[in-house]
C-alpha cells in the first residue's frame, strides 16, 4: 500500500478474491519492526461519493498481521482501500486502489 | 404477395448474419451474471429450511386465510402465484392501501436483506412481520396460536414442531414463519434466453450465443455500459441487494414520506427477529455479521433495495411505490431522470442518459429476455 508520509513503515495487503456484493476479508501485514497500536480499515468509491455499507471488523493475528473481515464492495468500479494506523503515537494513512469488474 | 416475400427474405437474411456484438471485455462481464440457477443452500438460521414437511405446510398456509386474524386474506391475496407472486396494483391493498408495491417472492433464498427497506435480514423474519402487521394479516401472537391450533393443519404443524399447547405463542409465530420461509425458498425463476446466451459465451460457442437477439445484445451493452444499470443490478440475480436512491419521489402524501432504508434499519435494529437474535437456529450465527456491522447514515433516507431483474417483465408496475406502469416507463425514468430529486449528499451514480428511441427499445428487449424461456 502507498502512503504520503515519508519513511512510513511498509504495509502489505493480501486478498484472495473479491466477489462483487459478497463479503471478503483482507490480510494486512506491517512489514517493518514497529509497534502497532491501532489499525482501521475503510474504503470509498471516489467517483460515486460513497463508502462501505458495513464496518470492517479488525482482528490482530500477532506479528504485526491483522485481518479485516466483513468487507463488501457492493458496486463495480474503482474502490480506494484506506488503512489508518498508529505506530506509537504516529498516525499514518495508506491507500490502495482496487478495480472491481 | 411480393411485399411479403421481400419481408421474409429480409428476416432470413438477418438471421443468417446474426452475430455476437459484444467485445471481449463485455463477454467477460457477461459471465458474472450467472450461472443460473444458483445452487441452493439451506438457511442455517431456520431448522426447517429444505424440510419437505415444512415446505408443504408453508405452501398450504401461504394459500390459506388462517394466517389473517379475521380470515379475510391469504398471503397469496397480494402475492398471487398466478401473477409472479405479486399483483398488478401499484400499491398493495390489504386492510388499507399500503405504502409500497408488492414485491415478487421469487429467488429469495439466501439474500442479505428482505423488503424494500430491508427491515429483515432473514426470509423467516420477512415472512413473520406481515402476519402481525396491523394493516396486513393483523394477528396477535396469541390469536395466531389459537388459529393454528384450531386449523386443519394442526397435525402437520405438530409433526414438525411438537405439541403446540406447550409452545409459547411467540414460538408458534416464529415456527409458522419458518414454514412459510421453507416454502418461499423453493420459488425461483427458470432459465432464460439470457442464460443460454451467457452460458454459450462461457463455452466459447459463438454460434449458439448468436441466437440471442441483437436488440437484446445491444440493450445488454447499454445495461453494462453507458446506462450504468450494472452498478446496482449485478450478479446472477441482477441485484446487489443493497439500497439506493432511484430518484423516485418518496412522498406518500403532502405530509407523509416513505423513509425507506432509514426506517427499515430502525425497525431491524429494534426487533428480536434478526440473525443475531435468540430466534435464529444457527448456533454459529453465521449471517449475524450483517446486522452487527451495518452502517447507518442519514442518506439512507428514501433509499430502497435494488430489486432483482429476473422475471422482471412479469411484475409490473415498478419501483417501490409502483408508480411506473411498464418497463418502457422505467427506462424513460432513468433516461430523463430529474437529478434534483436525488439525495444531495447521497451517492453520485445517476445522471440523465438521454437515450434514443432505438436504445430504449433495445434495453426493453434485453430486460424482457430475462423473463423469456430459452
Amino acid at each position: 500500500m502507498s502512503s504520503e508520509t515519508q519513511n512510513a513503515p511498509k504495509v502489505h495487503v493480501a486478498v484472495d478474491e473479491i466477489r462483487l456484493a459478497q463479503p471478503f476479508s483482507i490480510l494486512l501485514t506491517v512489514c517493518d519492526d514497529v509497534a502497532v497500536s491501532e489499525v482501521r480499515v475503510d474504503a470509498i468509491m471516489p467517483a460515486h461519493q460513497h463508502g462501505l455499507n458495513y464496518a470492517p471488523k479488525i482482528t490482530a493475528l500477532g506479528d504485526r498481521v491483522f485481518r479485516a473481515d466483513n468487507m463488501l464492495f457492493h458496486m463495480p468500479g474503482l474502490w480506494e482501500l484506506r488503512v489508518d494506523t498508529n505506530f506509537g503515537g504516529r498516525s499514518i494513512s495508506y491507500t490502495s486502489d482496487v478495480v472491481l469488474k | 404477395m411480393k411485399v411479403l416475400v421481400t419481408a421474409a427474405f429480409v428476416v432470413l437474411a438477418g438471421a443468417v448474419h446474426a452475430e455476437v456484438l459484444l467485445s471481449d471485455d463485455e463477454i467477460q462481464q457477461t459471465l458474472s451474471f450467472g450461472p443460473w440457477p444458483i445452487s441452493f443452500q439451506s438457511d442455517p438460521s431456520n431448522r426447517v429450511s429444505n424440510d419437505t414437511r415444512a415446505i408443504a405446510l408453508g405452501a398450504a398456509l401461504f394459500n390459506d386465510p388462517v394466517l389473517s386474524v379475521d380470515g379475510a386474506f391469504t398471503c397469496a391475496s397480494c402475492h398471487d402465484p398466478e401473477q409472479a407472486f405479486t399483483t398488478s396494483d401499484a400499491r398493495a391493498f390489504g386492510r388499507v392501501q399500503l405504502d409500497r408495491n408488492t414485491p415478487s417472492l421469487r429467488n429469495l433464498a439466501g439474500l442479505r436483506w428482505y423488503g424494500w427497506g430491508g427491515k429483515s435480514d432473514s426470509l423467516w423474519a420477512a415472512s413473520l412481520h406481515p402476519i402481525i402487521e396491523e394493516h396486513e394479516m393483523a394477528h396477535s401472537k396469541e390469536s395466531l396460536k389459537t388459529a393454528v391450533s384450531e386449523s386443519s393443519y394442526i397435525d402437520e404443524f405438530e409433526a414438525i414442531f411438537g405439541d403446540i399447547q406447550i409452545q409459547d405463542p411467540e414460538l408458534v409465530l416464529v415456527n409458522t414463519a419458518k414454514t412459510l420461509s421453507a416454502y418461499l425458498e423453493t420459488l425461483a425463476t427458470g432459465r432464460t434466453q439470457f442464460d443460454d446466451f451467457r452460458d454459450a459465451l462461457e463455452n466459447q460457442d459463438l454460434a449458439a450465443a448468436a441466437n440471442y437477439p441483437e436488440a437484446a445484445q445491444r440493450g445488454f451493452q447499454l445495461f453494462i455500459g453507458r446506462g450504468n444499470c450494472v452498478l446496482c443490478h449485478n450478479g446472477p440475480r441482477f441485484s446487489n441487494n443493497e439500497f439506493h436512491d432511484a430518484g423516485v419521489p418518496y412522498f406518500l402524501s403532502e405530509t407523509e414520506v416513505d423513509d425507506g432504508r432509514f426506517g427499515g434499519l430502525n425497525f431491524l435494529l429494534s426487533n428480536a427477529y434478526t440473525l443475531d437474535g435468540n430466534w435464529s437456529d444457527d448456533p454459529e450465527k453465521q449471517g449475524a455479521w450483517v446486522v452487527r456491522s451495518v452502517r447507518r447514515s442519514h442518506s439512507d433516507f428514501g433509499t430502497f433495495r435494488t430489486p432483482s431483474l429476473r422475471g422482471v417483465a412479469e411484475t409490473a408496475p415498478y419501483m417501490h411505490d409502483g408508480s411506473l406502469i411498464d418497463l418502457d416507463a422505467v427506462i424513460r425514468h432513468y433516461s430523463e431522470i430529474d437529478t434534483e430529486r436525488l439525495h444531495a449528499d447521497g451517492e453520485a451514480i445517476l445522471s440523465e442518459l438521454n437515450l434514443s428511441e432505438q436504445e430504449i427499445a433495445d434495453l426493453a428487449a434485453f430486460l424482457e429476455s430475462l423473463s423469456k424461456a430459452p
